[in-house]
């Protein structure tokens, strides 16, 4: 790429020298940095849309709101222990319905208000209930029939549950539950849309923003109350953060390689030898949650059976996918949970790459005969699984094609069908000959996500109703545990399910990719792999 | 004195047709633009998928079902299309565009920053398509060695078929990456407009240049050079003050198609250069299925391509006094339909195959 960008420049540059005489006038853009820590240029992969706070789902909107709100916990990235942030302490009662939280004192939002317990208390409240005449919706992971009641006196929040949620302290660590000062909550839900108008807590504080194309965020002054791990416990280093939007992969890249960004989100895993052999650094992290995974529907042809469901398990050779496609920064998925999600367990012995079983399981089930493009039949009837290309994640084609390959071996036909982004779901999810999607991101907490995709009162995506009695029961069970050892082995009772039924062939581990300039000092990324710039400064 | 003049009369009933005529033609423009926006609107109902939908149901951040009804409800889509239609409509008229579905920020603003930046891009791109057409038609007719002449001629098919995505990655290569004369994603006014201008410049030229080289080529050979020539006058005044005047006259008329290509290009083009004019809002709201926002573009796309053939329908007229004639029937479709060809003819140019018509550019 690069070779051939300058092959490309040299070319059109002898084109091109009467043009660029016109030009000279032309400022230079430097990647200046100014004495109190600079001012980084982050360059991400897709565009911010709406600030709203429950509605927040894309990634690059949860970037931002990581670095401008602050949560009652904060989880350690390292230890995965929850640590405290607003909230100073908290207790939870023996049977789960109620939570307590000491709020800090001395916390302000950035328009001046204090983060204190009232303001706590409502935030919780319009995050379990939203805002219906408005038009806000319920933040997705949160319980519902909450009632946070403040105690000024004591600067506490007691927060009673309807029924026991056990993932609740996990999702106020979350990217959604950052606390917001009552202007935001009051604001009408178009002005919430709105970066300028996110009034929170954090280190940063966003100075000004054109749809689409910049946010500037400026460094909080006289932040401090950071969580106890960070390094730093002062105001951020930087003076300032501008973030921008760039969805040419090439251009993204360019730019960085010019000098004129620090940090960018995404390159395509073929560059990123070839960057950290030119000096810079690569950051990756793959965030809690659900791993890459597809799911298998068991109405669809040919997957009620479930050994043909075992031998796609088997029939993935995910090392050789890491290796052809991806790079150190990606890892094969080991679970249905990602590593280092709360409740995990190692689950890849049960599904390692093995055709011969594969075969052996496809033969049992009866799909002896082959046709004269080597696929299986039975009765006639080809064995092919229907899927359709995941839009939500650039690499997904080759890697679709790479699996479409390795069943093929096997004798499976992979039919792999695409659809534009706006009708992706609606399409895809609703044709009943899809047997497998890809799904699974990252969550705060994995029951969410095991719970949304996989139970009946979610999206039920194994169109199972509930049938399968054992997995719902599980499902239904880890949001009443009430100590984190139960939960713990329930979670690991699920996953072992998932597995020992095939309703699920983990894929990958998904990554998110940095790449930053060797003067960038101190960036990391969240449990959620999310970019935090309070720990990051600028040294030439 | 008393009795009318007859060439009063006529001068009259001229006046009388040609205002016929322009009413005609306003009312068949705004029909035009009522046409798509309501089949546009009922296009986005009959499509599978709706940005509620999937953000009811999006797998990075599903919402329960329980707030669908909410969301359904305070965004009208629990009212069935007509109703609906008639209540987007209503809020039309008293110019309330509305809210992005995504973005939540009101259509106005989203259009009207995307057309700013749009308008002085098309702008700067216009007058650089001209400079830059003039420049190579004057080189591929008068430069004085016969190689440097057919490279010249030549340069139109290349402009034709370079991609601009290619020529944008370049010039954004050479002046940001490699010379950083210019930033490659930052906004700094004026000169940010430069590189992309010039991109969609050198990738709408071609026709028109192709035009511009036939017509001065064909005015240098007409007999009054020879006669200016035989008076002295010095070469150059006569390309420029005579030929070109005589030769660029066909091109005119296809400065209005060069208006469509240009802001037909800005999708590619702001996609580069990391540009949120009105291609980059088009194409979110399309990907998004932003349903407010996909109707503010399309009624202002529409209406910049109407208003455009209807300016040029009521100025052929005044050129042209035959077209308003009822009965004059030499199809008034072809003719308004073709206007490169037909001003082609009336001026005795040969138009080049392959040239697009105001028609295919409209399509």
């Amino acid at each position: 790429m690069t070779r051939t960008t300058r092959r490309r420049a040299r070319l059109a540059a002898a084109a091109l020298v009467a043009v660029s005489i016109a030009l000279t006038g032309c400022s230079a853009a430097s990647a200046s940095s100014d004495a109190d820590g600079g001012s980084l240029t982050y360059l991400d992969a897709e565009i911010p849309t709406s600030a709203q706070v429950q509605e927040a789902g894309t990634w690059q909107t949860r970037a931002l709101q990581q670095n401008i709100t602050d949560r009652l916990l904060y989880p350690n990235a390292e230890t995965g222990e929850l640590e405290p942030w607003i909230a100073d302490s908290w207790t939870v009662s023996p049977d789960g319905l109620t939570y307590t939280f000491v709020i800090r004192d001395g916390v302000t939002y950035s328009d001046g208000t204090a983060v204190d317990a009232a303001s706590v208390a409502k935030n919780l409240n319009w995050q379990s209930t939203g805002d219906e005449a408005k038009g806000t919706t319920p933040n997705a992971q949160f319980p519902s029939g909450l009632v946070a009641t403040p105690d000024d006196a004591t600067s506490t929040v007691t927060v009673v549950l309807a029924a026991p949620y056990a993932p609740f302290l996990n999702v106020l660590t979350g990217w959604g539950s950052g606390l917001v000062a009552d202007a935001t909550i009051d604001a009408s839900k178009e002005e919430q849309s709105k970066f300028v108008n996110l009034i929170g807590s954090g280190p940063f504080v966003v100075a000004s923003e054109t749809y689409g194309k910049e946010i500037v965020l400026n460094r909080r002054e006289g932040y401090a109350w950071a969580p106890p791990s960070s390094p730093n416990q002062g105001e951020a280093h930087l003076a300032s953060v501008t973030v921008i939007p760039v969805q040419e992969d090439s251009v993204r890249l360019g730019t960085l390689k010019s000098g004129e960004a620090d940090v960018i989100r995404y390159v395509q895993p073929s560059e990123e030898q070839g960057l950290v052999d030119a000096g810079y650094d690569v950051v990756s992290k793959t965030g809690v949650g659900l791993s890459n995974q597809w799911f298998l529907r068991s109405q669809a042809p040919f997957l009620d059976d479930v050994d043909v469901r075992k031998a796609l398990l088997h029939a993935i050779d995910r090392e050789q996918i890491i290796e052809t496609q991806y790079t150190d920064s990606w890892t094969p998925a080991t679970s249905v949970l990602s590593p280092g999600t709360f409740g995990y367990v190692d689950e890849s012995a049960k599904f390692a790459y093995d055709p011969d079983a594969a075969n052996r399981l496809l033969d049992g089930a009866g799909w002896t005969e082959r046709d004269a493009d080597g696929y299986r039949t039975k009765g006639g009837e080809r064995l092919t699984v229907k899927t359709y290309i995941d839009v939500y994640d650039n690499t997904a084609k080759s890697l679709f094609q790479q699996i479409q390959n390795q069943f093929k071996d096997v004798g499976i036909e992979l039919s792999l069908n695409e659809l534009d982004y706006s009708t992706y779901w609606a399409t895809a999810f609703a044709d009943p000959e899809v047997g497998a999607l890809r799904v699974g991101w990252p969550h705060p907490d994995p029951s969410k996500g095991l719970s949304e995709y996989y139970s009946k009162d979610g999206s039920d995506l194994l169109g199972l109703a509930g049938s399968d009695t054992t997995l719902q029961s599980l499902l239904d069970a880890q949001n009443a545990a009430t100590d984190d050892d139960t939960r713990a082995a329930i979670l690991g009772q699920i996953q072992d399910h998932l597995i020992d039924q095939a309703y699920v062939v983990p894929i990958l581990n998904d990554s998110q990719v940095f790449v930053t300039q060797q003067r960038v000092k101190g960036f990391s990324l969240t449990d959620g792999a999310l970019p935090e710039f309070y720990n990051t400064s600028i040294e030439d | 004195m008393s009795n009318q003049h007859p060439n009063a009369s006529a001068a009259d009933t001229r006046h009388r047709q040609y205002r016929e005529y322009v009413i005609r033609r306003v009312a068949q423009a705004l029909l035009v633009i009522a046409l798509v926006y309501t089949l546009v609107f009922f296009t986005l109902f009959v499509l599978p998928g709706d940005p509620i939908e999937n953000k009811l149901t999006s797998p990075l951040n599903p919402l329960p079902p329980s707030a669908g009804e909410a969301l359904r409800a305070y965004y009208h889509f629990d009212l069935s299309p007509i109703e609906q239609f008639a209540l987007t409509v209503s809020r039309l008229f008293q110019g309330d565009l509305g809210y992005s579905l995504v973005s939540g920020r009101a259509v106005s603003d989203l259009v009207a920053q995307g057309f700013s930046d749009t308008i002085v891009l098309a702008g700067v791109a216009f007058i650089m398509t001209i400079v830059l057409s003039l420049a190579i038609a004057l080189t591929a007719v008068y430069a004085p060695v016969r190689a440097i002449r057919s490279i010249a001629a030549s340069a139109p098919i290349a402009s034709i078929s370079a991609p601009s995505f290619l020529i944008g990655f370049v010039l954004l290569a050479i002046f940001s990456f490699q010379l950083g004369w210019v930033s490659s994603v930052r906004d700094q006014g004026f000169v940010s407009y430069v590189l992309p201008a010039l991109t969609l410049a050198l990738a709408v030229n071609g026709p028109l240049t192709q035009v511009l080289i036939q017509g001065l080529r064909k005015a240098a050979d007409e007999p009054f050079v020879t006669v200016l020539r035989a008076k002295g006058t010095s070469e150059v005044r006569i390309a420029l003050g005579h030929v070109l005047k005589n030769g660029a006259i066909p091109s005119i008329t296809m400065l209005a198609l060069v208006v469509g290509e240009l802001l037909a290009g800005v999708v590619v083009v702001e996609a580069v250069f990391t540009r949120t004019g009105l291609g980059f809002i088009t194409f979110e709201s399309v990907r998004d299925q932003d349903t407010p926002v996909i109707l503010a573009v399309v009624i202002l796309i529409s209406s910049i391509y109407v208003g455009i053939n209807l300016v040029t329908d009521l100025v052929y007229p005044v050129l042209d006094p035959r077209i308003v004639r009822p009965g004059h029937g030499r199809s008034r479709r072809s003719r308004l339909a073709r206007p490169t060809v037909a001003t082609a003819a009336a001026t005795g140019t040969a138009v080049p195959d392959g040239i697009p018509t105001k028609a295919s550019v409209d399509a």
